[in-house]
């Protein structure tokens, strides 16, 4: 390099009337005309346009750098507006409300951030409301109640109903036209340690605020809630640093329940189950089952406005069944008789419990009525009904005996 | 002379800008860490990297004057259906009296057949998939816990024999104190990272034997991790009736595996010593069923048992018609004390769990 190239290539950073200018070859007179950010002075020569190039490269890596920074942290233009806890985009909370309203809803959502108190005795919670033009979509975030009598048997009631259809596949979920609800899988938080396989499952769900007059459930609408309750679950997983993403459950999910004609021999299709006289006459409201295998099953007879007169239920997950664990020890002062180890149990006027240990673990078998009208139908039933779900799913042979009446 | 130092320099000047370029977008990868500025290691033919995650790949790990890793491999090729990858970790340290503690780590990975002799499959069949080993999701056979794992290969890695080939992984961890040693954490990094550790090495592994599938294998799902520990106040082990071990059940203590329908286990052990009482299991799942092919006799094991089976000093296992699929199970137990009663019951509560008929002799049906 010669020392005029020097000098030059020092000069561009200078005052452009620096004295040296003068003497400057590389700079014709034609230029200096002209001021010194024009293209024409910048590229002029070889080595300004060097520098140019490489100032232009430097400040243009800065920029994609600093973008690309901006765009991973969700900062700056990039900011994040989407709902509930991040997991939706305004396209995907639009699509929740597409069944109702067809088009493109204008969704505004509220949320309270999923916490934990201070010792973790409640597990993590949190809400996220979306609504849009009066309707609204209620997602919660919690870990399930044990404790009878509180929130774990109000949302049992709500989202263990033979509406939903398990999201199979292992996963503790299920999913219908109005409700959806899915578990964080052991491993991730909470259960597997040994002090929390007595509590219950976190778990976030999803409640339309719509009630759904027809008998059938929506599959279109199904299988949406149950894509986003996967989305949150991924969502909230993924936030806490838990590696798997579950996958869309969909495809393998079986056709939503119709209603059931019972046989006088079979009320909800167990066999042995007798109908009742008053039962098999009634035309009130007709009877639901859960299909395909999943964390239960549930028998729902004569629902209106989301409460069965009759519920029989297994709950075959264990998971779940930790829901009735205290129920069965203590719910009652006149337990059921069975064999030794085999399980806990009482029959209630409105209500017969048996909470059995089988090989996949607590199986709760369950009959409940809305009221204490028909205490001998219970009676009736709950032996046989153990008796025969603890065959089904492999939990047999399994007798209990009732404690006398009265 | 002019025009060709003209072309140069223009280049010169490109390049510059190229450079300028270059160094602009390299200073962010840099600063994130990320490639190609990484230099880090790799390990089991080329599968696992340096710091990709687990503590034992960790850059931490060896971070100390006295620490060390090192790395041994033999890849499988299409004419060698073996392979071997070791990571050891060693480490010194002084306690806080003053002594040396020498911390050992070993990870292998092996590919290959299920052992030939039918005494050492059994012990490895029931060493992988027993005790609280969990399926993998998304359909792989296999299995993983925090500490080990297995994974069947698909047909195309069969031998020539037939008999699948499957990729393990191990580990051993542990503080060697002046006077005692302590059993350590291998820095795994749990279930969920057993197994991807275990798909990647075999993805690579398959790839040196030339027996890859189109399309690599993959965990996406979570990996479960088992709920329950072991129980040691007990007379019912693993909640199968007829387990009732009665005086005995006093020194032991039993852990429930899973229990699904193509895989269950049950493991009962010594409270003191973690010796072995029996460990049974039940597998169904057509690809680590295959696992035991050949070795599962050819006759019944006993008068009125279904199926074939061999009762053998220190195993017993029988197979049997399932609904179509083939049931196999077995049991590990030392031959000190009569264990046919306990694999009897455990037979026939399992298939009867699954919804099939009795195998073992005394079994009612549904």
């Amino acid at each position: 390099m010669t020392d005029s190239e020097m000098t030059d290539s020092e000069n561009d950073d200078n005052s452009e009337n620096d004295d040296n200018c003068e003497n400057d070859t590389s700079v014709p007179p034609h230029e200096r005309r002209r001021p010194w950010w024009h293209w024409r002075r910048l590229t002029g020569s070889r080595p300004r346009l060097a520098v140019t190039t490489g100032v232009i490269g430097v400040v243009a890596g800065a920029l994609l750098g600093g973008a690309g920074v901006a765009w991973q942290a969700e900062a700056g233009p990039f900011a994040d507006d989407r709902a509930c806890w991040g997991t939706f985009s305004q396209d995907d909370a639009a699509a929740l409300f597409d069944g109702k309203f067809g088009g493109n809803a204008d969704v505004k959502s509220s949320e309270v951030p999923i916490t934990s108190d201070r010792i973790g005795a409640e597990g993590s919670s949190g809400q996220c409301l979306l609504t849009s033009d009066g309707s609204r979509i209620t997602v919660q975030a919690h870990q399930l109640d044990t404790r009878f009598g509180g929130s774990g048997d109000q949302w049992a009631d709500g989202f263990l109903s033979a509406r939903l259809t398990p999201l199979g596949g292992g996963l503790l979920g299920m999913a219908s036209d109005t409700r959806a609800w899915l578990a964080v899988p052991d491993g991730c938080i909470g259960r597997p340690r040994d002090a929390d396989v007595t509590g219950g499952p976190t778990v976030i769900d999803l409640k339309t605020g719509w009630t759904v007059y027809d008998d059938e459930v929506d599959i279109k609408a199904r299988d949406q809630l149950a894509r986003a309750v996967v989305k949150l679950v991924n969502h909230y997983m993924a936030g806490k640093g838990c590696t798997g993403t579950i996958a869309d459950p969909t495809g393998r999910m079986p056709q939503p329940p119709r209603f059931l004609d019972e046989k006088k021999d079979a009320m909800c299709g167990v066999k042995g189950l007798p109908l009742s006289h008053a039962d098999a006459r009634s035309t009130l409201g007709r009877t639901l089952v859960t299909r395909g295998a999943g964390p239960v099953r549930t028998c729902d007879r004569r629902v209106l406005f989301d409460h069965p007169e009759l519920r029989l239920m297994t709950v075959e997950d264990p998971r779940l069944a930790v829901l009735y664990a205290r129920l069965s020890e203590n719910g009652t002062q006149k337990p059921v008789k069975a064999g030794a180890h085999d399980g806990y149990g009482f029959v209630r006027d409105d209500m017969g419990l048996f909470q059995a240990q089988c090989q996949t673990g607590p199986v709760t078998f369950l009959i409940r009525a809305d009221s204490g009208r028909h205490p001998a139908d219970i009676r009736t039933l709950l032996p046989r009904y153990v008796a025969a779900e603890a065959d089904r799913i492999g939990c047999g042979p399994l007798h209990i005996t009732l404690p006398a009446a009265g | 002379m002019k025009q060709l130092m003209d072309g140069a320099r223009r280049r010169a000047v490109l390049v510059g800008g190229a450079v300028a370029v270059l160094v602009a977008a390299g200073l962010g990868t840099w600063a994130t860490d990320t490639w190609p500025f990484d230099g880090k290691d790799t390990y089991c033919w080329g599968a696992w990297k340096e710091d990709s995650g687990p503590d034992f790949l960790s850059g931490e790990a060896v971070d100390e004057d006295n620490a060390s890793r090192t790395s041994e491999e033999t890849a499988p090729a299409p004419g060698r259906q073996r392979g071997r990858c070791t990571v050891a970790l060693h480490s010194e340290r002084t306690s806080s009296d003053g002594g040396k503690v020498v911390e050992k780590t070993e990870v292998t990975v092996d590919y290959g057949p299920a052992p030939e002799s039918a005494a050492r499959r059994m012990e490895w069949i029931g060493g992988h998939l027993g005790d609280r080993a969990m399926p993998l999701p998304d359909g792989l056979p296999g299995v993983s816990d925090g500490r080990s794992g297995l994974l069947v290969l698909p047909k195309g890695c069969d031998t020539r024999d037939g008999r699948p080939t499957a990729v393990t992984l191990d580990s051993t961890a542990e503080s060697v104190y002046s006077d005692s040693t302590m059993p350590g954490d291998a820095g795994l990094g749990g279930s969920q990272s057993v197994a991807r550790l275990l798909v990647a090495a075999a993805n690579r592994a398959m790839e040196k034997a030339g027996c890859a599938p189109d399309k690599p294998l993959e965990v996406v799902s979570p990996v479960l991790t088992l709920p329950e520990g072991r129980e040691t106040f007990f007379t019912r082990a693993c909640r199968i009736k007829g387990l009732e071990l009665g005086k005995e059940a006093e020194d032991l203590a039993y852990q429930v595996g899973p229990v699904t329908r193509d895989l269950q286990s049950c493991s009962v052990r010594q409270t003191r010593g973690d010796g072995r009482y029996f460990d049974a299991l039940m597998v169904t799942q057509p690809r680590l069923s295959a696992l035991f092919d050949g070795a599962t006799g050819s006759k019944a094991p006993a008068r009125g048992w279904r199926g074939t089976g061999v009762f053998a000093d220190t195993y017993k296992v029988v197979r049997a018609d399932c609904a179509g699929r083939p049931l196999t199970v077995l049991m590990l137990a030392p031959s000190l004390h009569e264990t046919t009663p306990y694999f009897a019951t455990f037979t026939n509560a399992v298939a009867r769990r699954v919804g099939c008929a009795p195998v073992a002799p005394g079994g009612s049906d549904r």
